[in-house]
């Protein structure tokens, strides 16, 4: 039997639409202030699509670019995942039409469903995959829009400002030294908590699963819903928890990690975590004063940054963690 | 390590919906609807229980028949496309349901090879030594998501409720002995629902895309049939190969397809003798990613395969994506 091999990111790359939405845009359509989303958030500016384009549409450039930089072809993957909370159609999965927008056929392709932790999620199924030899180069984005799936009045402005789309790709390929690529990958939820943070429209709980009265009106269960002060103190503990968790796998301590790059969920939620970890500034990477939260884009779009801008480097730790709906959290230790 | 079946569950709710009941709102016949589909009854959930909770039901069996209890499961593995809400998804409300430790909940979406792509992704994941108990859930809950009108005659019938689960532990000897996916989107809009869609301007799901039906199923069925005939044989025979099994040696060919009789036509296409074929939307209508482990913990309750036989499933559909399986019970 073939001996496990790691796995590691070959390439990596993002896209964004080109339309910002500053705070000040946002006080156009609802009853908010650049002040208030700063504050709480550390949110300047996010993306919204200008035309109609679906995940899979923000998710091709974004592959195009990581397989270039890993040097793979689209054709020879050996698996697509698309991670999405914001899917282009009901069903097929959105991989399905990123496998389309590639041109290519043959290898599966499927999504996975984990909302914020969506990117860490895959990375362990793409690192599973690739350690049992089930696959060689295997391509996972994180995609969103929400900007067709929010409320942009004042009704819904709580959770209307924070969110933005975007994509984040990665390829992943073997890695013969066990010392480097993913080091390992840990994964949680708590659905007793699935409410706190949700969108319940359509739901197949009911016949049938969607009626015209639930599409209108302010407070429609069409939008998201989130108890923010609640996702909040979660967020935070189950962060730092998983952070350990992982370092502790290997027999590190924070002061190991080079870089933290935490699932941009809130700039503030970030910071409470750093501290907690006592992780200077510079050990820890934040884009969402630009991006917003781009759910399961986020941690591919920031890693790539990260990487772009020289912040990870050969040998550097570089440590990812996620939390959000489900409640699910998740962290993946990278040696890069 | 590998992974092995340490045990199945399945469940049906218990409403039986016949031909001669929906035939009313579809403007025709029982008899005609059952022609058509090869469906005479299938199952309808009750309001109020989505696929997580017809899921739980299979997954207290499943983890008897191991012998286990829910505390010994460290991840769960969901496939549906009719999940309880939007997000998040129906593998987090399972993961309560059951009582799990807080272990990974993950949803995956691939149409009716659904189960197909969670199973090959909990044998990754044992034999990667990521997790020693994976319990791998498929559930649908079709039934409230169909249209009940004339334009839905040749798609509503064919769909029912239901939930399978199967729980894979780690062994060192392999019970799962091969997984084949494939996926090809040619075709995509053969089995297709466009709503709610986040691709539309201004919003994923307005009044105009409500009032039109678009976020009821479309299905060319007529036109999936023939791909179905193709791949079915073709995956089983690159399963079996990678399995290192012969045709002869397997007890039971599970063949997963919307259309029963097109299912096991492509069994016939592929050698295998009528007996030896459960065609799964036979005898309680499709369920997308829920019929092959109902039919697995069914066959296994009848009787009809033991520990140590050799079961090869195979599924069509949606995306278009299709795969195989073969285990050793």
């Amino acid at each position: 039997m073939s001996e496990l091999v790691n796995s590691r990111i070959l390439g990596l790359g993002h896209h964004v639409p080109d339309r910002v939405m500053t705070n000040a845009d946002l006080t156009q359509l609802m009853d908010t202030s650049d002040e208030w989303i700063q504050q709480r958030t550390g949110i300047r500016e996010r993306r919204y699509i200008r035309e109609e384009s679906g995940p899979a549409d923000l998710a091709l450039p974004a592959a195009q670019e990581a397989l270039r930089s890993a040097g793979v072809k689209a054709e020879d993957l050996d698996l697509i995942l698309l991670g999405t909370l914001s899917p282009d159609v009901d069903s097929p999965a959105s991989a399905s039409l990123l496998q389309r927008r590639l041109g290519v056929r043959g290898m599966p392709a499927f999504d996975v469903r984990n909302q914020c932790s969506g990117f860490l999620y895959m990375l362990a199924v793409a690192d599973s995959f690739i350690r049992t030899g089930g696959a060689c180069h295997v391509l996972v984005v994180g995609s969103e829009v929400h900007s067709t799936g929010i409320d942009l009045s004042t009704v819904g402005r709580e959770v209307a400002v924070i969110f933005g789309d975007g994509a984040g790709a990665a390829v992943l390929g073997p890695e013969p030294d066990s010392r480097k690529g993913v080091l390992s990958t840990h994964l949680h939820s708590e659905g007793k908590f699935a409410e706190k943070l949700m969108i319940e429209v359509p739901t197949h709980r009911l016949h049938p699963r969607v009626t015209e009265a639930m599409l209108d009106g302010p407070g429609s269960r069409l939008w998201p819903r989130m108890e923010g002060r609640y996702v909040f103190k979660h967020a935070v503990t189950r962060f730092t928890e998983v952070i350990h968790e992982a370092l502790a796998a290997h027999q590190l301590t924070p002061a190991d990690v080079d870089l933290l790059i935490p699932h941009q969920a809130n700039l503030r939620i970030s910071q409470l975590v750093a501290m907690g970890l006592e992780l200077p500034e510079e050990k820890v990477f934040n884009n969402i004063q630009r991006y917003g939260n781009t759910t399961a884009a986020s941690v591919p779009i920031a890693l790539h940054e990260a990487v772009t801008e020289g912040r990870v480097r050969p040998g550097s730790l570089v440590c990812l963690a996620a939390f959000g709906a489900g409640f699910t959290w998740a962290a993946a230790l990278l040696r890069w | 390590m590998r992974s092995t079946i340490l045990g199945c569950g399945s469940y049906l709710p218990p409403r039986a919906v016949t031909s001669d009941e929906l035939a009313g709102a579809l403007a025709t016949t029982g008899p005609q609807l059952t022609e058509s589909t090869g469906v005479s009854t299938r199952r309808e959930a009750e309001d109020g229980e989505g696929p997580s909770q017809l899921a739980s039901r299979a997954a207290q069996q499943a983890l008897a028949a191991a012998g286990l209890g829910p505390e010994a499961v460290e991840l769960i593995v969901f496939a549906t496309m009719t999940p309880d809400i939007v997000f998040p998804g129906p593998g987090c409300f399972l993961q309560d349901q059951l009582g799990c430790r807080t272990v990974g909940a993950m949803d995956v979406r691939g149409q009716c090879a659904g189960f197909l792509v969670a199973l090959a992704t909990a044998d990754r994941f044992i034999r990667a030594g990521k997790a020693e108990c994976v319990l791998v859930a498929g559930a649908e809950v079709h039934s409230a998501a169909l249209e009940y009108s004339p334009r839905a005659v040749a798609v509503t019938p064919y769909f029912g409720d239901g939930a399978g689960v199967v729980v894979l532990g780690a062994s060192p000897e392999p019970g799962v002995l091969a997984t084949v996916l494939h996926a090809d989107p040619d075709g995509l809009e053969r089995f297709w629902c466009e709503f709610p869609a986040s691709r539309h301007l201004p919003s994923r799901m307005d009044i105009e895309a409500f009032r039109a039906g678009r976020h009821f199923y479309q299905l060319d069925a007529e036109r999936m049939h023939p791909q179905a005939e193709r791949v079915l044989p073709e995956v089983i025979g690159e399963a079996l190969e990678r399995a290192g099994v012969t045709r002869e040696e397997v007890a039971l060919f599970v063949l997963h397809y919307l259309d029963h009789r097109v299912a096991r036509r492509a069994g016939r296409a592929a050698g295998i003798p009528d007996d030896r074929i459960v065609a799964t939307a036979e005898a309680a209508g499709h369920m997308a990613a829920a019929g092959v482990p109902i039919a697995l913990a069914d066959a296994l309750a009848a009787g009809r395969v033991r520990r140590g036989d050799v079961v090869c499933a195979a599924a069509f559909g949606g995306g278009m994506a299709w795969g195989a399986a073969v285990l050793r019970l």
